[in-house]
């Protein structure tokens, strides 16, 4: 019992949700982008161009909050070619993500030796959202999940807010309606007098802002500079996330609380040395989930009927 | 006449590999010995075809055509994204093509071996209707098993080197089992599957290379795996032409020689015949017999296997230990190596060989006139990009028929 408790304390719960903030954020870019019937792989390189844009921005105009608006508007650019490339010019999808990926590293790393003259770390910001950090009264006295959850920095209650928006989105709204149709059978929106193109180019660009934020909370709020690669395969994890939590928002949230949770756990007990098990064991557990996920093992789920299939309308058998 | 053809057609072989193998070590020499054996080969098509060969030549150049667009395409956006940032253009490219044709070859063909393998390995999988992302979680099964196996193998070396290879692609051939039994009894997108495999199999290498001899203490040789036994290393060039460098490996003959396997697997075998047609039309090939779940196992595993031959042979040949360097990429590369080819098994080796350039280039680039090598990823994605943006090239070669057309009316009128 001792064990446990010194395991299950506020601060892992905390670490919980900051580990999963940035995950959490590209899995909604996935949910978003892969409802409307675009399989999205380029959350990794989209996410990096926002960190190293929110870097940019915070270092050189000083106020951590410009950073933030570089990191999402230059996470939305970035993500209008990879829409540009699936909807207008019709690229095989998952190619289209992995040449986003090769673009946003390279650009990156050049951007670095244009920029700052260097390798691997940029320059610090003067100011980072860390200290934006406010606590909601009352909520953040709730025991255990009162402070993880109401006493945090600003990108983390914006991603809060996104799930609870994008859960809305899907359930009340016409828009999301539109997602959806777009991604289940895109001939029916178009019938509809709804453009499909319109439809698939909004969600991957509002997909492609939350990932510049999630980059933003890996450069100026986690971290005070942007490391070349710094987003280390949360792109893929948020992914695994989005099939986890069975392509919709709630569920990417929840998976992705879960893989911070796993992964908060193992850098715990790793700190406490409690039991000697290479802490690489823990780190597979969200491919692992994935696998299960998508081997129908978890719950009965199952991706949009349309996915992956570029749409046209003089060739909708394609 | 069929004599000389004949002829023609040994003196164009023997040319061949004279020249590549002496191309290693003299490239002019070299060069112009290959020259003559493209030349050789020239003329005897030319007599075997007589008049469809200007036809079959014109097809050829269509062919390439847009590859070779696209290339020069990349190279200018590149060179105008270095003078936008205040590099010099010039200067860069004469260093990257001097380094990796020159300077470099032989880290050129370095770089160029795993990919062969791993760009088959892709392509294979292309063609029965496939997408086998993962190949970089194969190619470090195919790492691993030939470290485990190498470091105590006392078989003679040809035996041994023989059963590393048997069991690493097998290896590698058994990590697209379960993605493949997935795949066919509920359907699950081998995207997905492979690569959370490729993911986990990358997490979890650092237990095996720490569990052979890596020392996470020693930061001298941060997670380096002992040596894998003298006897099962690949022969180097350097041992029968004294002028090679002396790490070059005859990898690259392996590689090659698997690309004409692949492609003979591919076009001349039934199996092939089978993974084509499943790959072309799923259902219609089912409607002719032929069971869709076996040959789509068949084509992952057999992909599976070609990526882990791209590890062993990195192993047995130039690493001789499994390094850290976890994120050399030879996996995701060999996407990229395939879709340039466009799934051609006897492409690839060039494509291959265009990367290998291209990174060895880099470096030396970035080494000498201290233009950042990131520019090289750059020019690699807009190059893929604009090679498969057909309808680009579609607008565009609309646009300039029409504009010529109306030239050309205009040149008549005038005339008249």
């Amino acid at each position: 019992m001792s064990v446990l408790a010194s395991l299950l304390t506020p601060a892992l719960f905390e670490a919980t949700v900051r580990l999963a903030t940035p995950v959490s954020l590209a899995a909604l870019a996935a949910v978003i982008s892969e409802r409307s019937g675009v399989t999205n792989i380029a959350m990794e390189g989209i996410m990096l161009v926002g960190a190293f844009a929110a870097a940019w921005g915070g270092w050189h105009f000083g106020n951590p909050w410009i950073g933030l608006c570089c990191g999402v508007g230059a996470g939305a650019l970035f993500s209008l070619f990879f829409a540009w490339s699936v909807v207008s010019l019709r690229i095989n999808q998952v190619v289209a993500g992995a040449i986003m990926n090769i673009l946003g590293f390279g650009l990156t790393r050049y951007l670095m030796m244009v920029v700052y003259g260097r390798q691997g770390t940029s320059e610090a910001v003067p100011r980072t959202l860390q200290e934006c950090r406010f606590a909601i009264p009352l909520l953040s006295r709730i025991p255990y999940v009162g402070s993880a959850l109401f006493d945090q920095t600003p990108v983390v209650y914006l991603s809060l807010l996104s799930v609870i928006g994008f859960a809305w989105l899907f359930k009340r709204t016409r828009l999301g309606l539109s997602i959806e149709a777009s991604g289940e059978h895109p001939m029916a929106l178009e019938t509809l007098g709804r453009s499909v193109v319109r439809v698939r180019y909004l969600a991957i660009v509002l997909g492609g802002a939350l990932c510049g934020l999630a980059g933003a909370f890996l450069s100026i709020e986690n971290s005070n500079s942007f490391t070349e690669g710094m987003s280390g395969g949360r792109g893929f994890i948020a992914l695994a996330a989005n099939i986890a939590g069975g392509w919709r928002p709630v569920g990417a949230f929840a998976a992705a609380l879960f893989f911070g949770f796993v992964d908060a756990l193992q850098l715990r007990i790793q700190g406490l040395g409690i039991v000697k098990v290479a802490s690489e064991i823990f780190l597979v557990f969200p491919y692992l989930a994935t696998l299960a996920a998508v081997a129908g093992f978890v719950r009965k789920s199952r991706p949009p009927a349309a996915l992956g299939r570029n749409f046209s309308v003089e060739h909708p058998e394609d | 006449m069929r004599r000389v053809r004949a002829v023609l057609r040994i003196v164009a072989v023997l040319l061949a590999l004279a020249g590549g193998g002496l191309y290693l070590a003299s490239y002019f020499r070299g060069g112009c010995l290959l020259l003559g054996a493209l030349l050789a080969w020239g003329f005897e098509r030319r007599l075997a075809l007589g008049a469809d060969f200007g036809a079959r030549v014109r097809a050829l150049a269509r062919r390439a055509a847009v590859p070779a667009a696209g290339i020069a395409a990349a190279l200018l956006i590149g060179a105008a994204i270095m003078a936008l940032t205040g590099y010099s253009p010039l200067a860069s490219y004469e260093a990257l093509f001097y380094g990796g044709f020159v300077r470099n070859w032989h880290i050129s063909v370095l770089n160029a071996v795993p990919l062969v393998f791993t760009g088959l390995a892709i392509a294979f999988g292309f063609h029965g209707g496939l997408f086998n992302i993962g190949a970089e979680g194969q190619y470090l099964v195919g790492v691993m098993a030939a470290t485990w196996l190498g470091i105590g193998m006392g078989l003679p070396p040809l035996v041994g080197m023989a059963l590393i290879f048997l069991v690493g692609a097998l290896a590698g051939a058994a990590t697209n089992l379960v993605p493949a039994l997935l795949k066919v009894k509920t359907g699950a997108h081998e995207v997905v599957t492979t690569m959370m495999f490729a993911y986990a199999i990358r997490t979890l290498a650092p237990i095996f290379i720490r569990a052979h001899g890596g020392d996470p203490a020693n930061t001298a040789h941060p997670y380096v795996t002992d040596a894998v036994a003298e006897g099962v290393w690949l022969p180097l060039f350097k041992d029968f032409l004294p002028e090679a460098n002396y790490r070059l490996h005859v990898g690259i003959l392996l590689a090659v020689a698997c690309a004409f396997l692949v492609h003979f697997v591919l076009t001349r075998t039934d199996l092939g015949y089978r993974i084509r047609a499943v790959g072309a039309n799923a259902t219609a090939a089912r409607t002719q017999g032929i069971s869709v779940a076996w040959i789509t196992t068949l084509s992952l595993l057999g992909s599976g296997a070609l990526a882990a031959c791209a590890g062993i042979t990195q192993v047995l040949g130039l690493d001789h230990r499994m390094f850290q360097n976890l994120d050399a990429g030879y996996g995701w590369n060999g996407i990229s190596i395939a879709l340039l080819a466009r799934n051609h098994p006897l492409a690839i080796p060039f494509t291959a060989l265009l990367w290998g350039v291209l990174d060895a280039g880099g470096q030396y680039m970035a080494r000498t006139v201290q233009t950042p090598n990131a520019i090289i990823e750059i020019v690699k994605g807009i190059l893929l990009f604009l090679l498969l943006a057909e309808v680009i090239y579609e607008k565009f070669g609309t646009i300039l028929r029409d504009r010529l057309k109306g030239l050309l009316d205009r040149k008549r009128e005038v005339r008249s």
